[in-house]
């Protein structure tokens, strides 16, 4: 186990590599407030609507949703590509992978987005 | 052609074989927990996405969604997510600071205390969701 340490793999540059770990060490941070707030506080496990409405509404926690939106979406886009790296895929393949998810993570971010400003409107007025 | 064939099928079992904890020290484990757990948390991730949109709906689509999220399969699959979150959150952890070349000598003492540690908070989470204390 000494020498199993975390590095690029073939098809993986060291910049994607560095932030699939930044964003990992990210995302554990932020997630700690997420599922305390979200699913502990609340006596049921879960937020009534007025609740989400109403913490989704304070814009630092709108900030904090949407960055660890990004950062899970990001994180987990890359540790999906890495696991397909594992299967040492052609280059043509690889292309098709990166497009296909720099798609997904887009189209999951802005309806992530979409989503938190559409939750806000319900606690205008 | 053939030979291609038997190359991919021997790649696609090499990725595999990873998962394959039988008789593997300790790395092994960590590392096919982690891809399990990941792969995991992926799909979870996405599930959520989507049916949070029942948020943007209004107040009876959420309450319907809630509805669902009580049901014991549904329940269960939550405790799963939340488990594995626990585990694959301290093993990254883990795997950042060795990359850095940080207690790398202690990587299995590590490991074992992450281990512990998701069960018994594991446990504890257990008990909480489904009301047994």
């Amino acid at each position: 186990m000494d020498r199993a340490i975390s590095q690029p793999k073939p098809g993986e540059t060291t910049w994607l590599w560095l932030l699939k770990l930044v964003t990992g060490v990210l995302v554990v941070l932020i997630l700690g407030t997420h599922l305390i707030v979200q699913h502990l506080v609340s006596p049921e496990g879960l937020l009534t609507f007025e609740q989400v409405v109403e913490w989704v509404s304070n814009p630092w926690v709108a900030l904090m949703e949407g960055t660890f939106l990004v950062l899970a979406v990001c994180h987990a886009l890359m540790g999906v590509r890495s696991v397909l790296l594992d299967l040492r895929p052609s280059q043509g393949a690889i292309r098709i992978i990166d497009i296909t998810f720099l798609i997904v993570g887009v189209v999951a971010i802005g309806y992530g987005f979409w989503l938190l400003r559409a939750i806000q409107a319900h606690g205008v007025g | 052609m053939t030979t291609n064939t038997n190359e991919n099928r021997a790649l696609i079992w090499k990725a595999l074989s990873w998962f394959d904890v039988r008789w593997r020290a300790p790395g092994t484990w960590a590392f096919a927990l982690n891809r399990i757990t990941a792969l995991g948390l992926a799909l979870y991730l996405s599930i959520h996405l989507v049916v949070l949109s029942t948020l943007a709906t209004g107040k009876d689509a959420y309450q319907a969604f809630l509805d669902a999220v009580n049901m014991p399969v549904i329940h269960f699959g939550s405790y799963l997510v939340v488990v594995a979150g626990i585990y694959h959150g301290l093993n990254g952890l883990r795997i950042a600071l060795t990359s850095f070349g940080i207690a790398v000598r202690y990587q299995k003492p590590i490991f074992a205390g992450i281990l512990l540690f998701t069960i018994i908070v594991s446990l504890y989470v257990f008990l909480q969701m489904f009301h047994i204390i």
